[in-house]
């Protein structure tokens, strides 16, 4: 920029020599050459002031010229003045219509227009006459002549020389007045009077409603503050969107003219149009007459019939001479109406498409691999039984394992090997093992018929011997009193046959369940309506107490809480929970089942499972409801047994199609989190018997594997 | 016509210059020349290529099994496939190494017990140790050769193990049983019996809790450690001395006879750690004992200090385990699962086993190495097999199936035989086995 500057100032100086006239267009030149010559050529030496008029511009050096027009022209007003003002006035008027009627009686009057003069300047003519005559230039006089003419009129400097009509006009006495106001720079008439006084048009003393004269209030000369605060408004609304403007109409943009009307569904709730399927356009193929490239040869008409079915084309080109010989044109009309009727009758429904991928709608679970260890292969079989295995029950630690079979017998086995230890005959069929959970003592109840027997099974060393053989000890004395006392619901006996204690009931025992600390353990007799069904038994004092509740409906399954006193009672249809210290109902869960089966606790306490005849498990989190959180289908046909692990988080449940389903149950300590269930696998391998396929299953109590009794006699042991 | 002669050739079958080495001696070596053999060849081809070989050199000599080595691998394909498979060229001349098949010659009658025989050692080249769930000890001269019963523990043993080996005249031993006590014998193997003897324990080690699963022996002798289901492994003097005063003589009587005395140990150190049954335990070396437990952990003691060196996870409940194969220091363990997996613990990071061996069908009940090859390990499994392994091979060299029912317990016998005691109440005896 700067540089340019510098540039630019260069040719300024350069150009210093060139006179800045020059610049103007030439036709302006032109036009002002053309006055000038106007000037010269009307130079008509006397009438300087005419010159002067013409220009209009007033020169000091004519000053004294004009004042003496003036003084002229004073003279003559006072001429006038002397007169009368009406005669003045009349004058005036016949001057102007005199004036008028000239400038109408003058016939030729030049059409040219607006037009530089010098055009005529050569020609004869100066212009045309409205007729489109031409209107000859008049002679000019001689210089000499006319400056003679001037000298002898008195009134020549009234006269112009009008170059456009090429006349001469003597100005009349009004407008040689109207022109000197005019260079005073006052109203042009005389008439006119701008200082007249002002005129009260209307009273103001006595109207009633007097209008007012007050002046203009202040405050229609400064901006309003209302309406600058209505602006802010404005301004502020349309910022927060409160006001929106109408969006401009968008206009219809092209369309697809021959498109597929179906893309366009209207989502509206009343019949709308369905425009029918659009058919395929027929291609030259379908011509009834084809060019001849179209039409398959025989070989290829042949070669159709060698193909595949579905492969053949639907539709082979033929060639007809006309119309007519086509064979469907008979039926033409036919089939075109009813391909209207069809069109036009046939209700359409536009199909709505769900466009969820069903893969989506599962619930996201973690896969399999990542909730290892869980029991997959079987390795061990436990063989040795020779009826069906109902119960089994895993040693605390882990080492060994009791069974309990229908052919009266009950064996404890070498976990690690499948080797059988020991074997009592019980003389009839087992219901239940249970094995202690204690450690240090090794007692083994088992449910045989109306009694429960406590076995010594010999494990462990001498001081732990000892103290079995005490706990297994009763006197035969206290215990007749104990039952000469009381309405005798269970009697402890000595068995000698066995080493250990019987517990007489008076209907058949079903199931035995230890609570934690190896003291007390339940019984349930299912079958005993009239009396209480479950009765809890202390070994320590060999007492036997009845629940002190009424049950509802009759008892399937009991167990202890994990941890505190709590006893839960499973009956056909529900679950009760009971305090024990408190000794009252604290909850009643709906399992809504027809008939469970059976019941096992998480070691946490707060979640528990329940197994139903039907196939059924559900999952109750006793914070969350009385209602199952999550009911699962496992098998068609009867749950025998669930169970949870003791520290892993698995759970199972064995089922009579022989099939023990392996689950993961994660409990999470954090309250607002659902336990997490995953079902991990099915074990197979049982064969069924009587109908009876797997009656028991026990996890490992620190292995993830699962021991499954079978009705088949055998015992598995499903391994990680 | 010529073309496609030996196109068609080229295509049926390509041959490959081989050179066989072997280090065999004299009677097994065959000329070091460089020959030509069609590439589709397999083992049992380059067996009989071998054994033609030899019998052209000696015209006595009786055919024999051999395995192939190329690399350092086992050949167990087709030679072609072996090449493309290793992606080495068939170019140049191949040499293959081969050794005699390890396999058993001879399978003894099995000797039969009164029950399962659940321990068995070898380590003694002139007699072995079985133990039995019927709570007898048996030593054999060999098989079917019963010399000793050692009577006393009440509940089936569940291992045993030669204190001195090598003893002179008498041979201490020691077993350990379910009866929670481990108790120590002396044994004089020399003397020749007509029916088997029978022998009492001069010292009874107490302390278990539980049953005792496994013992070990120092390599000196002077100490062994037992691993028990109590979770802990004890440490016990053998000496049979009387001198600590808590030492209790006790005097049996069995049928009015009074017999000689009995002394009881205590365990003079526990090594705690382990949170589940504590399965087996080896004691390769004199300051450190190795253990594999149910916590599915193996961990490295430090006897001195009594000390958890270093722990292996293996994510499977372990049952045996071995410490063996090159400079002794290669681990080897199975357990609730059919694999048998090897740790290095020379390399940093030994979390992931460098070997896994998986062709049992079910657990693995022992496992152990040859105490002479860095390569071969035998291993006992519940599917009734005993299998050897060559690291060199991911296949078992050969499997003896002479047991029909779990097998419990395996041993090497004289670094030729595999003794074997099973859930059968068999104890076999495979011999001749070629190893090295």
């Amino acid at each position: 920029m700067k540089e340019k500057k510098k540039t630019m100032t260069k040719n300024d100086d350069e150009e210093v020599p060139f006179p800045p006239e020059n610049l103007p267009s030439p036709s302006v030149s032109d036009y002002e050459d053309s006055s000038a010559h106007d000037g010269e050529s009307s130079d008509s030496l006397d009438s300087q002031s005419e010159s002067e008029f013409e220009d209009g511009s007033p020169d000091n050096g004519s000053s004294g010229d004009l004042e003496s027009a003036e003084n002229e022209s004073s003279q003559d007003e006072d001429i006038v003045n002397d007169g009368d003002g009406g005669n003045e006035s009349s004058d005036i008027h016949q001057d102007g219509a005199e004036s008028d009627s000239s400038e109408d009686e003058v016939a030729p009057r030049n059409t040219i227009g607006d037009v530089p003069l010098k055009w005529y300047e050569d020609e004869p003519h100066i212009g045309y006459d409205i007729k489109g005559k031409k209107i000859k230039k008049k002679e000019k006089q001689d210089k000499l002549d006319s400056f003679l003419a001037n000298v002898d009129d008195s009134k020549n400097w009234r006269k112009i020389y009008d170059e456009y009509n090429d006349e001469e006009i003597q100005l009349t006495k009004d407008e040689v007045k109207l022109v000197r106001r005019l260079l005073k720079n006052r109203a042009p008439h005389s008439d006119f009077d701008p200082y007249q006084d002002s005129v009260d048009w209307f009273k103001w003393e006595d109207a009633k409603h007097p209008l007012s004269n007050a002046p203009e209030p202040k405050r229609r000369f400064i901006p309003s503050k209302w309406e600058a605060r209505k602006v802010v408004q404005y301004v502020r609304a349309i910022r927060k969107g409160l006001i929106t403007f109408d969006k401009p109409k968008e206009e219809d943009g092209p369309y697809h003219l021959w498109g597929d009307d179906s893309g366009s569904t209207e989502k509206a709730n009343h019949l709308s149009y369905i425009p029918a399927p659009k058919q395929k356009l027929p291609g030259h193929d379908e011509s009834y007459n084809p060019p001849l490239e179209y039409i398959p040869t025989q070989e290829e008409i042949n070669s159709y019939q060698l193909m595949f079915e579905e492969d053949r084309p639907k539709f082979i080109p033929k060639r007809f001479t006309s119309m007519r010989s086509i064979p469907a044109y008979e039926n033409a009309m036919k089939d075109c109406f009813e391909r209207c009727l069809d069109l036009y009758l046939c209700p359409r429904v536009r199909k709505k498409r769900l466009n969820i991928d069903p893969e989506s709608l599962k619930p996201k679970l973690p896969s399999r691999k990542e909730l290892k260890p869980y029991p997959i292969t079987c390795y061990i079989e436990y063989k040795g039984h020779e009826d069906a295995v109902t119960s089994i029950s895993v040693e605390a630690s882990g080492q060994w394992m009791a069974s309990g079979s229908s052919d009266g017998t009950v064996r404890v086995w070498e976990v690690e090997t499948g080797r059988c230890l020991r074997q009592w005959e019980v003389g009839e069929a087992v219901n239940c093992v249970a094995w202690n959970p204690l450690p240090d003592i090794h007692i083994l109840a088992v449910s045989v018929g109306q009694d429960v027997l406590l076995l010594n099974t010999c494990l462990g060393d001498e001081e732990e011997q000892k103290r079995i053989k005490e706990l297994l000890w009763v006197d035969s004395s206290t215990a007749s009193d104990d039952s000469g006392n009381k309405a005798p619901t269970v009697s402890w006996l000595k068995d000698d046959k066995h080493m250990g204690l019987r517990l007489r009931h008076f209907k058949t025992v079903t199931a035995v369940e230890w609570h934690r600390k190896g003291d007390y353990f339940s019984t349930v007799m299912p079958a005993d309506i009239l009396f209480e069904s479950v009765l809890i038994h202390q070994l320590s004092k060999k007492l036997t107490q009845k629940l002190p509740f009424k049950l509802h409906g009759l008892a399937v399954r009991s167990t202890f809480h994990p941890s505190r006193s709590i006893f839960f009672v499973c009956t056909k249809k529900s679950v009760r929970v009971y305090d024990l210290l408190k000794t009252k109902l604290i909850k009643k869960l709906d399992t809504g089942l027809r008939e469970a089966s059976s019941i096992a606790v998480h070691p946490g306490g707060d979640n528990l499972i329940v197994g139903s005849k039907e196939g059924k498990m559900c999952w109750f989190d006793m914070e969350l409801s009385s209602k199952p959180y999550k009911i699962i289908k496992c098998s068609p046909v009867d749950i025998n047994n669930v169970i949870f692990h003791r520290s892993y988080p698995l759970f199972a449940s064995c089922s009579d199609n022989c099939t023990a389903y392996v689950f993961h149950g994660m409990v999470y300590s954090d309250l607002n989190q659902n336990p997490l269930i995953v079902p991990l696998e099915f074990l197979r391998g049982h064969t069924s018997s009587n109908g009876r396929g797997i009656l028991d299953c026990k996890f490992h109590p620190r292995q993830p594997w699962l021991f499954t009794a079978g009705a088949d006699k055998l015992i598995k042991l499903y391994c990680h | 016509m010529n073309m496609n002669e030996e196109e068609s050739g080229d295509g049926r079958e390509r041959s490959i210059q081989v050179r066989f080495v072997t280090k065999l001696s004299a009677p097994f070596k065959v000329p070091t020349t460089a020959i030509a053999i069609p590439a589709d060849i397999a083992r049992l081809g380059l067996s009989s290529l071998v054994n033609a070989l030899l019998q052209s050199n000696d015209p006595d000599f009786q055919p024999e099994p051999f395995d192939f080595l190329i690399d350092g691998e086992y050949v167990r394909m087709s030679l072609e496939e072996f090449l493309l498979a290793k992606g080495i060229s068939a170019e140049r001349i191949l040499e293959i190494e081969y050794t005699r098949v390890v396999a058993p010659r001879k399978e003894e009658d099995p000797s039969l017990h009164d029950d399962w025989v659940s321990a068995v050692d070898g380590s003694s080249s002139r007699f072995f140790l079985t133990g039995c769930y019927d709570g007898l000890g048996r030593v054999w001269k060999g098989a079917g050769l019963c010399t000793h019963i050692l009577e006393g523990h009440s509940d089936a043993l569940t291992s045993v193990s030669v204190i001195n080996p090598e003893g002179l005249e008498t041979v201490t031993v020691a077993t350990a049983s379910k009866d929670r006590t481990l108790r120590l014998w002396k044994i004089n193997t020399e003397e020749h019996v007509n029916h088997p003897m029978r022998v009492r324990a001069y010292k009874i080690l107490c302390g278990h809790k539980s049953s005792v699963q496994s013992v070990a022996v120092q390599t000196s002798g002077e100490m062994v450690c037992s691993a028990s289901w109590d979770c802990t492994i004890n440490l016990w003097q053998t000496n049979d001395f009387n001198g600590e005063d808590d030492l209790v003589s006790k005097k049996r009587k069995i049928g009015g006879q009074v017999e000689e005395s009995q002394l009881e140990g205590e365990a003079f150190t526990t090594l705690v750690g382990h949170t589940q049954c504590v399965s087996s335990v080896v004691w390769p070396q004199r300051e450190s004992i190795y253990s594999a437990s149910w916590d599915h952990s193996i961990r490295k003691w430090d006897v001195e200090t009594g000390k958890n060196l270093t722990d292996i996870f293996c994510g499977k409940v372990l049952n045996c385990l071995d410490i063996g194969g090159e400079g002794s220091s290669l681990i080897a363990a199975g357990g609730s699962d059919p694999v048998i997996r090897i740790w290095d613990p020379r390399k940093p990071g030994t979390s992931a086993p460098v070997f896994q061996f998986a062709s049992h069908t079910s657990w693995i009940s022992a496992c152990k190495w040859h105490d002479q090859s860095w390569f071969h390990l035998l291993s006992a499994s519940y599917d009734g097999k005993v299998m050897l392994w060559d690291l060199r091979t991911a296949w078992p060299l050969s499997v003896i199936e002479s047991h029909t029912d779990k097998v419990l317990s395996a041993d090497w016998w004289k670094s030729d035989s595999v003794i074997s005691g099973g859930a059968d109440s068999k104890l076999c005896v495979s011999s001749e086995i070629p190893v090295r």
